[in-house]
């Protein structure tokens, strides 16, 4: 078990590596300030100027010399300069809205397991009920609408129609509030939902079919045949067996939340690593686009080695040498 | 079932495939088997409704813009801001261009991009994935590094980076979602060819003394249609969400051409005073989307003689 999380998390460094390259080399292709001093007149950008540019970004050292220098920053824990956002280290940067972020992932996050969950199993012990149906079809609405249109007709609904018919507004439509406690949750209570929407209707489909999956196995026949009430057959051994897959699942969920905040937060105007990241790459703002993506990717990667440890620990029947 | 994107189901709809047509041997008409396949996708009427809707939008895309009097870009003098009359379905937008032309030709756009996603998709990823699964070695060395990079980098941010540079246009958007996303489909094919190179028949092809191109053009590709033909149409579905995305962020199709996606950020500002508007191209995308998934969906079950559905 040691020896493989110790092997695992050598080969996650490694993918990490190639991951940090092939994104360096394509995001100072597309991202390259020298784009930016191209359409720049030279009233408003100097001799003095370019030639700063050019210091800052290396843009006289070829791209494999400049990945080597940032790699090596990187490690250090320098991850370059914002220029864009005052010329303030990236980490200084991140460190304001990075919070911001998983203020909304992580409550995204756990009321998507829960629910994800009680759906999954309602659906299967009520295979092709009505409710079934029903949540099959929500299902196919979830997975079939784009997040950033969802996010708008939350906002419709909420910001305008709510208001026409009641004339109050009980949430924030956009931007970040904190002036109580209250506040932050009306603030957070849209881009949270607009967030979970995708990933409820997949995680409760894959619930669905793993816990029916369980469901018409033999031990749970046999639970049955010695008596054991159907709630303890249900919660009790089947449940905690159809979660098992599940941990996989919620692995891969929380990275996509993280880059799905870009569009949920665009949406929403909310001061998160998100929205930073469009404005960064719209601004060719090189350093703060790299950051986030490593991030994610060192996320994906945690993420990905802890479930795979945990489905050991969870399931003896796996067997990892 | 209608489990969408459950990746177990398709791998056992895929499996029981390959069974019944092994049970079923070679004497069967191509026909018949066609037209088991059609009574058993007749049986979901969501799929049919769904189908049919599908092709009414596209027709109403194409044919929609050519019979109106007004062009996608026409700015009409004094009009700005109309709501919804009988020369002007759908209103006008905030400088007056008449707003049903625009959703229809967003849509062909959008369209355009989606079937051209699709097809590449297929294309480029049956390629690889056949070659990967056929012939192992690098490509299929390749193939699974590229898939474990595909697994850590983030693939939205990575659009992102991307299209700002390379998207804008209608085909460079369509050829960069495509170059994204052949993965998935190389990989539904690799694990298909490595399943069917085991089997008799393709042992018999080679023992028969037939070359690699011809065992796996005649004998495997056939027997790959129903899964590629599924993957094809929940990629149109896929595609026209992430356009739409990737045009609302500014990073798509770039106006004055219009698609779903920049229409509605186009007008967004009128969110307050004028919503409707905002979210009409909204629901084309929802429509659109939701037919390809009950259309692919249904295409699955019904490309799966095992089905125990549609009694």
């Amino acid at each position: 078990m040691l020896a493989y999380t110790v092997r695992r998390l050598f080969s996650s460094v490694v993918l990490l590596f190639i991951g940090t390259a092939v994104v360096f080399g394509l995001t100072s292709i597309s991202s390259n300030p020298e784009l930016l001093l191209a359409t720049c007149p030279p009233t408003r950008c100097g001799a003095e100027f370019r030639s700063e540019m050019i210091q800052m970004y290396q843009l006289d050292k070829t791209i494999p010399e400049r990945y080597v220098s940032w790699l090596g920053d990187a490690v250090q824990g320098d991850l370059g300069t914002a220029v864009r956002d005052g010329r303030r280290p990236v980490t200084e940067v991140l460190g304001e809205r990075l919070p911001k972020t998983l203020l909304l992932a992580i409550p995204a996050f756990v009321l998507t397991a829960l629910i994800a969950v009680a759906l999954g199993v309602y659906s299967a012990v009520r295979q092709y009920s009505v409710g079934d149906n029903a949540l099959t079809a929500f299902s196919f609405i979830g997975i079939s609408m784009p997040t950033f249109f969802f996010g708008l007709l939350l906002q419709v609904f909420w910001g305008v129609w709510w208001q026409e018919w009641t004339g109050t507004r009980p949430f924030y439509v956009t931007g970040y509030h904190n002036a109580d406690f209250m506040d932050l949750v009306s603030s957070l209570t849209l881009p949270v939902a607009t967030l979970m929407l995708v990933s409820v209707a997949g995680e409760s489909r894959f619930g669905r079919a793993s816990m029916l999956e369980v469901i018409n196995s033999e031990y749970i026949r046999t639970a049955r045949a010695k008596g054991l009430p159907e709630r303890k057959v249900i919660f009790h051994h089947a449940l905690r067996n159809a979660l098992i897959p599940l941990v996989t699942i919620w692995a891969l969920d929380f990275a996509l939340l993280l880059s799905g905040s870009v569009i949920t937060e665009t949406v929403f105007a909310w001061p998160g690593i998100g929205s930073y990241f469009l404005r960064s790459i719209t601004n060719y703002d090189l350093d703060p686009v790299m950051a986030i993506m490593v991030f994610t990717a060192a996320i994906t990667i945690m993420f990905n080695l802890i479930a795979d440890v945990m489905y050991g620990v969870l399931d003896p029947r796996v067997r990892y040498d | 079932m209608t489990d969408l994107g459950s990746r177990q189901q398709l791998e056992m709809a895929i499996e029981a495939e390959a069974a019944a047509l092994e049970a079923e041997g070679l004497d069967i008409e191509a026909r018949s088997m066609r037209r088991q396949t059609w009574d058993r996708f007749r049986k979901h009427p969501v799929a049919v409704v769904s189908l049919f809707l599908l092709l009414a939008l596209t027709t109403a895309f194409w044919v929609g813009p050519w019979l109106s009097p007004y062009t996608y870009d026409q700015v009409l003098a004094g009009l700005p801001n109309e709501g919804p009359s009988l020369s002007h379905p759908f209103g006008t937008d905030q400088i007056g261009r008449d707003l049903m032309v625009r959703v229809f030709t967003g849509g062909q756009i959008s369209m355009t991009i989606a079937i051209v996603v699709a097809l590449l998709t297929t294309f480029i990823g049956t390629v690889i994935g056949a070659v990967a699964g056929f012939f192992g070695g690098w490509v299929d060395n390749v193939l699974s590094a590229l898939t474990n990079l595909f697994l850590i980098v983030p693939g939205l941010l990575v659009l992102l980076v991307v299209a700002i540079k390379w998207g804008g246009g209608v085909y460079s958007t369509a050829v960069i979602l495509a170059l994204l996303a052949w993965p998935v489909i190389a990989r539904v094919v690799r694990g298909l060819f490595i399943q069917f190179k085991e089997q008799e028949f393709v042992q018999a092809a080679i023992a028969a003394g037939a070359k690699p191109g011809r065992i796996m053009f005649r004998h495997i590709i056939p027997n790959t249609f129903g899964p590629i033909i599924v993957n094809a149409t929940l990629a149109v579905g896929a595609a026209i969400v992430i356009e739409s995305t990737l045009s609302f962020l500014g990073l798509g199709v770039r106006p004055p051409t219009p698609s779903l996606g920049n229409i509605i950020q186009d007008y967004r500002g009128a969110i307050d005073s004028d919503p409707t508007k905002v979210l009409l191209p909204g629901l084309f995308v929802v429509l659109i989307t939701l037919c390809a998934n009950f259309l692919g969906d249904a295409l699955r079950d019904a490309l799966d003689p095992t089905s125990r559905r549609g009694h």
